[in-house]
């Protein structure tokens, strides 16, 4: 594809289960483990960002107080949270969410890399 | 004419080319063309995604929307911001660990067929349109706003589509997307600093943000319309005319001219003020910090929708995640667009509020003004930005704001064009035409496909005004935006979020959810545009279906569960399925980039190999 940063998948031990990159292996355990952390996290964060950004319109249909109501010259709450307390939120959620994933990453490249050479090891015990 | 405004949107077109060429010796590959050869940091990718996401919509739509809807204006803002989180929290890691050039790749890589490659170019080239169709139509607007005269016997809209069109196609065919980074990086920073100058400026003479909301709250909302004689005189469903409205809201001085108008029976419209009615609390009066100026109780939760999803679902912004160093930075460079694009979208709201009292407070004191109003509000909302950078600071300002609106456009359209012709270039004609075509020819054929979809565009743009579509939504912009967030968000983002996270997604899933959310999507929007037209009514199923003015609420849903339904139905995974999950989840690539220090970001501006 003439791009040479392009990763190129190699598998060892003769099966599909296995990709090598280095001195680094995924085995399909290793992956369902990560997989399912960051699934974990991901959701976690996702369903506060739904339930947050879905309470607004509901806020505004069914609830006067927060709609209705002047509680700083015209701001409403609800014009308050939009147009400026609503990125504040955003930018706490994108913050944390990034660190606490490059964290989830970093444990989970030991776990990997400790999953493989388990598997490496009953390999080489295997006659 | 400002020559002011005009000397500065030509230094940005020429300093726009100058980078393009200057790019030109740096894109060998279809990797450089294409992805930039996958070596942009964090920080200006994050520029580069904030120029290329925020577009004439953003920078006229939202303050426009704003100024003539309140609080239902201010959501587009949140809504374009908010889209963000989808993409880092499910999507932008994971598809930049696989490793791709776009969206279709992903599609055949992980379904692996070329049917469903062949669909996502499709609903790739129809989204990318969609998108394309605004920013076209801002830049007939904003020329006739900045200008106000044709060239070559032209029209100043049409002027404006033919310039704006020639000069994107130039740069992006010459630049590919090292240029096209360059630039956006460029305009990105261009139209934040106009849109923070018209609200520096909005202070300085004395704006205050809480005072000045509860002054545009204490009346409801008017709205403006142009209307011709008949129009105006013929009864709506409580038998009240329009005539009688605007008698009631407009002051006797300017109800002359309506009125004089009505008798004479003159061809053409009347710019009248009428008064707003609220669709969400009906019994309420509309006002400016209240909800329900523009969307009933469904339209609310499906805009929200809409924008929150479609961001997920735009195929110029997926392909930017694949020219990050690695997945951490795709996470970090989302963060970083949402401090630029947040700050930017607190700003807009300010302005549009600002032109409201700005604008009358001008007008009442007997100034003049470039655009049309009435009532001491603009007919066409989207024109708030350079009239109040005009009454603000002089030809200066609005030279400032005119070239930052020309600044979101280009970098939009740069992107959408790289975007289109990834499709045609590398998806269709790498993979299918002409496998083993040499690399300057494949880099050729990205450039005639640049060239192909501007043309296309082109003609969309001119089309537009021919249809009526301007005259038919109250800020068109913001509004043909958000059809393009709702295609891209019922076509893309179901397969993207149940490819990456459900292993169980087949290839017969994924297709017909593609199909279905994309072809259902266009139809109700088609349809809502045939209803604004009055070529349907509003009764029965194609009535409601066409007063829908976001599908995402029902096309979502249902694309998501065509796709579920349709792997559970075929149940034939991939077979090789596990692969391709190590390679969407899996870590060792990255593990070994970081080992050996090829995760750090390169120079954009080395030569590939």
């Amino acid at each position: 594809m003439g791009d040479s940063t392009l990763r190129v998948i190699s598998t060892v031990g003769g099966d599909d289960t296995h990709v090598r990159h280095g001195d680094h292996t995924d085995t399909i355990e290793s992956v369902d483990t990560v997989f399912r952390a960051q699934r974990k996290l991901s959701f976690s964060y996702g369903a506060v960002f739904f339930a947050v950004t879905l309470g607004i319109p509901a806020s505004s249909v069914w609830w006067e107080g927060w709609y209705a109501v002047p509680i700083w010259g015209g701001f409403t709450a609800n014009y308050l949270f939009v147009s400026l307390l609503y990125y504040v939120f955003l930018w706490g959620m994108a913050w944390t969410y990034s660190r606490q994933a490059d964290k989830l990453d970093d444990k989970l490249a030991h776990l990997a890399d400790a999953i493989t050479a388990d598997e490496a090891a009953k390999e080489v015990g295997t006659p | 004419m400002n020559a002011i405004a005009i000397l500065l949107v030509v230094v940005l077109i020429a300093f726009t080319i100058a980078l393009s060429i200057f790019s030109r010796r740096f894109t060998r590959t279809t990797a450089d063309f294409y992805l930039a050869g996958r070596k942009v940091g964090s920080f200006s990718n994050a520029s580069a995604i904030s120029g290329d996401y925020l577009s004439a919509a953003s920078f006229l739509g939202v303050a426009g929307a704003v100024y003539a809807s309140g609080l239902d204006g201010v959501w587009f803002a949140a809504g374009f911001a908010g889209g963000f989180m989808v993409v880092v929290l499910f999507i932008a890691s994971a598809l930049r660990r696989f490793g791709e050039y776009t969206v279709a790749d992903f599609a055949f890589g992980r379904f692996g067929s070329n049917r469903v490659r062949l669909i996502t170019v499709l609903a790739v080239l129809l989204t990318s349109l969609f998108y394309m169709a605004p920013q076209m139509f801002g830049s007939g607007t904003t020329w006739q706003v900045l200008v106000g005269a044709g060239l070559f016997g032209m029209d100043p809209y049409t002027t404006g589509v033919v310039v704006v069109t020639a000069v994107m196609a130039f740069y992006v065919g010459v630049g590919g997307m090292k240029g096209t980074t360059l630039n956006q990086i460029f305009q990105f920073w261009w139209l934040w600093f106009a849109m923070f100058l018209v609200v520096v400026f909005a202070f300085g003479s004395g704006f205050n943000y809480p005072a000045a909301l509860a002054d545009a709250s204490a009346e409801p909302i008017v709205n403006t319309k142009q209307l011709t004689a008949t129009e105006l005189t013929t009864p709506n469903a409580a038998g009240v005319t329009p005539l009688e409205q605007a008698e009631g809201i407009m002051t006797a001085e300017e109800f002359v001219g309506v009125e004089a108008f009505v008798e004479s029976g003159a061809e053409g419209k009347i710019a009248v003020a009428l008064p707003s009615s609220n669709k969400l609390h009906e019994l309420r009066d509309q006002l400016f910090a209240e909800p329900g100026h523009r969307y009933n109780a469904f339209d609310q939760f499906s805009m929200v929708l809409a924008l929150v999803l479609g961001t997920a679902g735009l195929p110029h912004i997926l392909n930017r995640y694949y020219t990050n160093p690695s997945g951490a930075a795709a996470r970090r460079s989302t963060f970083w667009v949402l401090v630029f694009i947040g700050t930017f979208y607190i700003l807009a709201p300010i302005a549009g509020l600002a032109g409201i009292g700005f604008i009358r407070d001008y007008l009442a004191g007997g100034g003049e003004i470039a655009a049309a109003s009435v009532h001491g509000l603009l007919v066409k909302p989207d024109q708030v930005m350079p009239t109040l950078g005009s009454i603000l600071g002089g030809q200066w300002l609005m030279g400032v704001v005119a070239a930052g609106a020309f600044a979101a456009m280009f970098s939009t359209i740069g992107g959408l064009l790289i975007a289109a012709a990834s499709a045609i270039g590398h998806d269709v004609y790498e993979k299918y035409v002409n496998p083993n075509a040499s690399e300057a020819k494949r880099v050729a054929v990205g450039k005639t496909s640049v060239l192909l979809f501007a043309l296309i565009a082109m003609g969309i743009g001119l089309a537009i005004p021919k249809f009526g579509l301007d005259q038919a939504y109250p800020a068109l912009i913001a509004m043909m935006v958000t059809w393009a967030f709702s295609v891209g968000a019922s076509a893309f983002v179901p397969m993207l979020l149940t490819g990456i996270w459900w292993k169980g997604t087949t290839e017969k899933g994924a297709t017909a959810g593609i199909f279905v959310g994309l072809f259902s999507a266009i139809a109700i929007i088609f349809l809502n545009i045939m209803q604004q037209l009055g070529t349907i009514g509003k009764d029965g199923v194609l009535g409601f279906v066409g007063a829908l003015t976001f599908p995402v609420l029902f096309t979502f849903p249902l694309a998501l569960l065509t796709i579920i339904i349709v792997s559970k139905l075929d149940g034939q995974l991939p077979k090789n399925v596990d692969q391709i999950w190590m390679r969407i989840h899996g870590t060792a690539s990255e593990r070994h980039e970081k080992q050996h220090g090829l995760d750090k970001v390169g120079t954009m501006f080395g030569k590939s190999d």
